[in-house]
C-alpha cells in the first residue's frame, strides 16, 4: 500500500523515476499468444470434443419380450418394437419385467401411443441439425458490437507516467474506494513500470449463479468494505502492503447476457497481468470465471504446467448440458481443453448433493485429488490441512487457487449463490489460504460467488476481504522467505515469558541474548 | 475542403434519417469551429476527416473534443486521433476477430431438455382433465402457495375442461440488463398471497366471477434469453389458444417479447393494442444481442407484432430515455407519456389522455408493466430501479380501468427481483398490480361499467 511505504522510499522512487525520460517509454513486450484456440470466431462451432465421457452408457443389449405380450405389440411397426426393446426405452419402461407389466396394463392402442411418446422425447432431447440452432447468434449487424469491451486509450486523458496511481489526496488516503485503498493501475505499462507483484481485478460476471446479483455489486462492495486487503497480519507479523506492490486493476468488462462471450476478454486481461510476472487476483463474479482465469495463466506459463486448487462445496466439473460454460462447468472445460491435467487438480471442501458415484469414479480415474468435508469429518481438519498443503506444494509446481466462498459455512458467507451448510470456518480458511500462498508457488488466485445483494450485514463481504488478505499475507511471507511449514510469528503466537509449552527455549535464549546485547550497548 | 464537408454533413443527415443513430445525428449537427480549423489542418487527411466528419464524437462530447483541439500540441492531438481511429475500426463486428455466435454443446444428450411438456402417455398418474385444488381444507390459502390461492392446471386440456378465464403463469427468466433475481419473482408473488381480493370499487369478487388457475411456470433457459423465447412464445400461444387469458409473471422484461408474440400468434398480429407501463423505453435498436429487455418493445414494433399507433407507453424516465429513443417511438407513432409530462400536467390529466388513447385503440388490449414504473419507495425490488416514478395507486388505477374497459388478451408483469427487498413490500405491490387487472377483468365479465362504483362503498348514506 503506497500510503504505508515509508516516505523516504517514495522520494527515492520518485528520483529514480525522474531520471527516466518518460517521453521515450520502453516498448512493452508483446503479449504471448495462447497455444490453444481462445474462443471461436465468427459462427464457428466449439473446436473441442464436447461429449461427456460420463454420459457414455455401457452398450446394454436389447431386452426380450415374451410371446404372451405379442398381441399388445400388434399395432407397432417393426421399428417401434425394436425401439421398445432397445436401451433408449429403458429410462421410460425400466427392466424387462417392468416393461412386460406395463404392456399388460395397456391396450394395443395405448401401447402404440406410449411408445410414440417415448420416441418423441428421445428425438426431442439431443441437438438436431436443421431443427435446432447450433449456437446463440449475436446481432452481428450492430454498429456498436464491441462497445462493451473497448478500452479507453491512454491518449484520451492527460499524459502521466506509467505506474500505479494513488487516488487519494492525503498520502494515498481520501480518494474513491479501491481494493484495500491501494493505488490503481489500468494497463500492462502501469504494471511493468510499477514492478507490480499483485494486481487485483474485479470481474462482475452475473450469469451462472444460483441466486444472481453476484456481479456489479460484488466488486464494488469489496472496494467499499475491503479495508483489510493488504493489511498487517498479526499471526505472522507481515504487512503485505509493505512487502509487495499491490494494485487495484479495475474491473474487466463482461457481457452479462452471455458468459461465453465474456470468456475471451477476461482471459486476455488475466494474461495481460500474468505476462508481467504479477499475480492476478480476480474477484467476482460467478465461478465460470475459473475457466478464463486459469486459461489466461496457462497462456503465459504453458499448458499443463499449472496445478489448481479448487475450494468449493461443489466440484464444478459438470458437463454435457446445452451450454459450454456456466458456474458448474469450469473445471471440466479447463481439463477438456488441455490447460490443466486432471491429475493436477486438487479439490477441497466438497459437500453438495452431487456428484454421484460416476462423478467420483471419474475423478479418481483421472487422478484428481479431492478432499471432501466427509474426509474432514472422518480425519479432522488438521490432518486434511497438512495433506492438502503437501499436495499443493509437490515439485514446486505453479499453483492457482480458485476460492468459491461457498466452501465456507453459510454462517460466515450466507451471501453466495449456492450456499451449502457444513462448511469450513473462517479460522480454518484463513489458515489454509495463508499457508498455501506462503508455502506453495502461487501464481494466480480468484475469489468468486460473492452476492452482495444477499448481504445486508456486510458479513460475507468482510469475510471475503479477509480471505483475499490471507493470500496476500501468504504471498508476502513467501517473498520474505517465511516458507517453513505453518510458520507463525514466535512473538505474536504466545507471550513466551516462560517456556510453558516446552518448545520455546530457543526463542527465549535468543531474545535474552538480544536484551543483554542491548543492555551492554546502553551501558 | 468546405464543400467536401458539406457533402459529408448531407450524407450524415441522410444516414441519420435512415438509421436514427445518435452518433450520426451528432455528425449532422457539429462542425469544427472556425478558430480550431488551423489545428485540424495540421492533421493528415485521414485524421482531419475523422474530426470534421464528427466520427470522433462517438467517443467524447463536442465540448470535450473542442477542448482537446484547442489545448493539445500537434503530436499529442495526432496520437489521440490515431487511437480513436483504431477504436472506430474495432467497434463493429469482425468475423475473423469476434465471436458472432456463442457455440453450444452439440454433443449434449439433453440439448433441448426442459422444453418438452411430458407427453400424455408418459404421465405417471391418470386423472380427469380440469383444474384441481392443492389445499386440504375447504377454504384454502394454506400449504402449497399458488397465485391467488387458485386451483392448479398443468395441461391445456385442464384449461379447456375447466373453461378457464385466466391462467396465471410464471416465466422465471433471470437475465437482462438490471440487477437480478427476477427469476424468483413468480414464487415470491405466490408465497405472499394477496392476489384476488375483492375489488373495493365494485365489490366484485374476482374468484367468484372468473375461473382462475395457477398454470405453473414456463421453462426458460437459464443462461440464454435467445434460447428461452421460442418455447415461451409457443406455450403462451397454446394457452391463449384455449381461450384463457394468459397473465404472465416474469422474469425480466426480455420476456415481454415472447409473451406478446405468443398472444399474437393466437389472436393475430396487429389485432390488439399494447398498454405498457415502464420506466424504460426498451427501444434499443442497435443492441449487440438479438433479444434482451432493452430490445423488447423495439422487437415487437419492428416485427409488426403490435402496431406502434396502438401502443401506449406510460411512466418513461431513467437512463435509457434519450432523444434517440423518443424520436424512434414517435416515428413508430407510439403514444408515450414520460414522467416529465406527468410532472407538468399532473397525473389526472395524463391519465385521462391515456384512457382516451386506449379507448380509441383496438377493442382488444395486452396490458404489461415493468415494475420499474413504480417509484422506488414503493417498489425497491425493481431490477432496473429508477428514481421518481408513479405511485402504486396511480398504476393500479390505470390498469384496473383498462382491464375493465377492454377485451384483455394478455397481461404481463416483469422484473420484480424480490431478493432486493427484505421488507417484502415490493411483492405486496406487485400483487396489487396483478390484482388490479384481475379485478378489472372480473368487473367487465360481470357486465358492469368500468367506472361503476358500488353505492355501499361510495358513501355510508346515513
Amino acid at each position: 500500500m503506497a500510503s504505508r511505504i515509508p516516505l523516504v522510499g517514495l522520494i527515492a522512487a520518485a528520483f529514480a523515476l525522474a531520471t527516466v525520460a518518460w517521453g521515450s517509454e520502453e516498448p512493452v513486450p508483446p503479449l504471448p499468444t495462447p497455444e490453444t484456440p481462445e474462443h471461436v470466431t465468427g459462427e464457428q462451432p466449439y473446436p473441442f470434443d464436447s461429449a461427456d465421457p460420463r454420459d457414455e452408457e455401457e452398450d446394454k443389449p436389447p431386452i426380450e419380450l415374451p410371446e404372451s405380450v405379442a398381441e399388445k405389440l400388434s399395432l407397432l411397426s417393426p421399428e417401434e418394437v425394436e425401439f421398445l426393446k432397445s436401451k433408449d426405452a429403458r429410462p421410460f419402461t425400466g427392466s424387462e419385467e417392468d416393461t412386460v407389466e406395463a404392456l399388460e396394463e395397456r391396450t394395443p392402442e395405448e401401447v402404440k401411443a406410449w411408445v410414440n411418446a417415448m420416441q418423441l422425447v428421445v428425438e426431442h432431447n439431443p441437438y438436431k441439425e436443421g431443427r435446432d440452432s447450433p449456437n446463440i447468434p449475436l446481432n452481428m449487424a450492430s454498429p456498436e458490437f464491441n462497445a462493451w469491451r473497448l478500452q479507453r486509450p491512454r491518449s484520451m486523458d492527460p499524459k502521466r507516467e506509467p505506474g500505479p496511481v494513488s487516488l487519494g489526496r492525503y498520502d494515498g488516503y481520501g480518494g474513491p474506494p479501491t481494493f484495500g485503498g491501494l493505488p490503481m493501475a489500468l494497463s500492462r505499462e502501469d504494471l511493468i513500470a510499477g514492478e507490480v507483484d499483485v494486481a487485483i481485478l474485479g470481474a462482475p460476471l452475473n450469469m451462472g449463479s444460483g441466486w444472481r446479483d453476484s456481479g456489479e455489486r460484488a466488486t464494488v462492495d469489496l472496494r467499499l468494505l475491503g479495508r483489510p486487503i493488504g493489511n498487517r497480519d498479526q499471526y505472522v507479523q507481515v504487512d503485505a502492503g509493505e512487502v509487495l506492490t499491490i494494485v487495484d486493476y479495475g474491473d474487466v468488462a463482461v457481457d452479462n447476457n452471455s458468459t461465453e462471450r465474456s470468456m475471451k476478454h477476461v482471459r486476455e486481461i488475466v494474461r495481460e497481468i500474468a505476462s508481467t510476472g504479477a499475480v492476478p487476483m480476480i474477484v467476482g463474479g460467478d465461478h465460470s470465471l475459473e475457466y478464463p482465469n486459469v486459461a489466461g495463466l496457462a497462456d503465459v506459463y504453458g499448458k499443463e504446467k499449472l496445478s489448481v486448487i479448487h475450494f468449493d462445496s461443489h466440484y464444478d466439473a459438470w458437463w454435457g448440458g446445452t451450454h459450454l460454460i456456466d458456474h458448474g462447468y469450469p473445471v471440466y472445460r479447463l481439463i477438456n481443453e488441455g490447460h490443466v491435467r486432471a491429475a493436477d487438480y486438487i479439490q477441497v471442501g466438497l459437500r453438495s448433493g452431487g456428484p454421484d458415484k460416476t462423478g467420483f469414479n471419474w475423478m479418481r480415474e483421472q487422478g484428481m485429488r479431492y478432499h471432501n468435508m466427509a474426509e474432514v469429518e472422518q480425519r479432522g481438519w488438521d490432518a486434511v490441512l497438512d495433506r492438502v498443503v503437501a499436495e499443493a506444494s509437490e515439485e514446486g509446481r505453479k499453483l492457482h487457487i480458485s476460492f468459491d466462498i461457498d466452501v465456507l459455512d453459510p454462517a460466515f458467507t450466507v451471501a453466495t449463490g449456492t450456499p451449502v451448510p457444513g462448511g469450513m470456518t473462517m479460522r480454518e480458511a484463513i489458515t489454509i489460504v495463508r499457508r498455501l500462498c506462503a508455502e506453495s508457488n502461487v501464481v494466480g488466485f480468484d475469489l468468486v460467488e460473492l452476492h452482495s445483494a444477499l448481504d445486508p450485514t456486510y458479513k460475507t463481504t468482510l469475510n471475503s476481504a479477509h480471505i483475499i488478505k490471507a493470500c496476500l499475507t501468504g504471498l508476502a511471507m513467501n517473498r520474505e522467505g517465511l516458507t517453513a511449514e505453518h510458520y507463525l510469528s514466535p512473538l505474536s503466537s504466545e507471550h513466551a515469558i516462560d517456556d510453558y509449552y516446552g518448545d520455546q527455549q530457543q526463542f527465549l535464549d535468543a531474545t535474552k541474548a538480544e536484551e543483554e546485547a542491548e543492555d551492554e550497548s546502553a551501558d | 475542403m468546405r464543400s467536401h464537408n458539406l457533402m459529408r454533413c448531407a450524407l450524415a443527415v441522410l444516414l441519420w434519417a435512415s438509421l436514427g443513430s445518435p452518433f450520426e445525428k451528432a455528425h449532422a449537427e457539429w462542425t469544427v469551429p472556425d478558430e480550431l480549423l488551423e489545428q485540424v489542418s495540421a492533421l493528415s487527411d485521414e485524421q482531419a476527416d475523422f474530426i470534421t466528419s464528427g466520427a470522433a464524437l462517438k467517443f467524447m462530447p463536442e465540448q470535450q473534443l473542442e477542448h482537446e483541439l484547442a489545448t493539445r500540441d500537434a503530436q499529442s492531438l495526432q496520437a489521440l486521433v490515431n487511437d480513436l481511429i483504431s477504436l472506430s475500426a474495432e467497434m463493429a463486428y469482425d468475423p475473423e476477430r469476434d465471436m458472432g455466435a456463442a457455440p453450444l454443446n452439440l454433443a449434449s444428450r439433453r440439448f433441448n431438455r426442459g422444453t418438452l411438456p411430458t407427453p400424455a402417455p408418459l404421465r405417471e398418474l391418470e386423472r380427469e382433465p380440469g383444474p384441481f385444488s392443492v389445499h386440504r381444507y375447504l377454504y384454502p390459502r394454506s400449504g402449497i402457495p399458488t397465485f391467488a390461492g387458485a386451483k392448479v392446471a398443468i395441461w391445456p386440456e385442464d384449461l379447456v375442461a375447466g373453461n378457464v378465464d385466466v391462467a396465471i403463469i410464471g416465466v422465471p427468466s433471470n437475465a437482462g440488463s438490471g440487477r437480478r433475481d427476477a427469476g424468483n419473482g413468480p414464487n415470491a408473488m405466490r408465497a405472499t398471497n394477496t392476489i384476488a381480493t375483492p375489488d373495493l370499487q365494485s365489490l366484485v369478487e374476482p374468484l367468484e366471477v372468473l375461473s382462475v388457475v395457477d398454470y405453473g411456470n414456463f421453462s426458460v433457459n437459464w443462461l440464454s434469453t435467445e434460447l428461452a423465447i421460442g418455447h415461451v412464445a409457443d406455450m403462451v400461444a397454446e394457452t391463449a389458444g384455449t381461450g384463457a387469458i394468459p397473465m404472465l409473471v416474469g422474469g425480466d422484461t426480455s420476456m415481454l417479447y415472447p409473451g406478446v408474440k405468443g398472444v399474437a400468434r393466437a389472436h393475430g398480429e396487429g389485432s390488439f393494442g399494447l398498454l405498457h407501463l415502464n420506466a424504460h423505453p426498451d427501444a434499443e435498436q442497435h443492441g449487440d444481442h438479438t433479444v434482451s429487455d432493452r430490445q423488447s418493445l423495439f422487437l415487437l414494433l419492428e416485427e409488426g407484432i403490435v402496431d406502434g399507433s396502438d401502443t401506449v407507453q406510460v411512466g418513461l424516465r431513467g437512463p435509457e430515455v434519450s432523444v434517440e429513443s423518443l424520436q424512434w417511438l414517435r416515428g413508430k407513432k407510439v403514444r408515450y407519456h414520460t414522467m416529465a409530462e406527468i410532472e407538468q400536467r399532473g397525473f389526472d390529466k395524463v391519465l385521462k389522455r391515456v384512457l382516451r388513447e386506449v379507448d380509441k385503440g383496438p377493442d382488444a388490449f395486452f396490458v404489461s408493466i415493468d415494475v420499474s414504473v413504480i417509484r422506488p419507495t414503493e417498489m425497491i425490488a425493481a431490477g432496473r430501479v429508477a428514481p421518481s416514478g408513479l405511485h402504486i395507486d396511480e398504476v393500479t388505477r390505470v390498469i384496473r380501468h383498462v382491464c375493465a374497459a377492454k377485451d384483455i388478451v394478455g397481461f404481463e408483469i416483469t422484473d420484480l427481483a424480490p431478493m432486493l427487498d427484505l421488507s417484502r413490500l415490493s411483492v405486496l405491490n406487485a400483487n396489487a398490480v396483478l390484482n388490479a387487472c384481475l379485478a378489472g377483468i372480473a368487473v367487465r365479465k360481470s357486465g358492469l361499467d368500468p367506472d361503476y362504483i358500488h353505492p355501499l362503498v361510495r358513501d355510508h348514506g346515513q
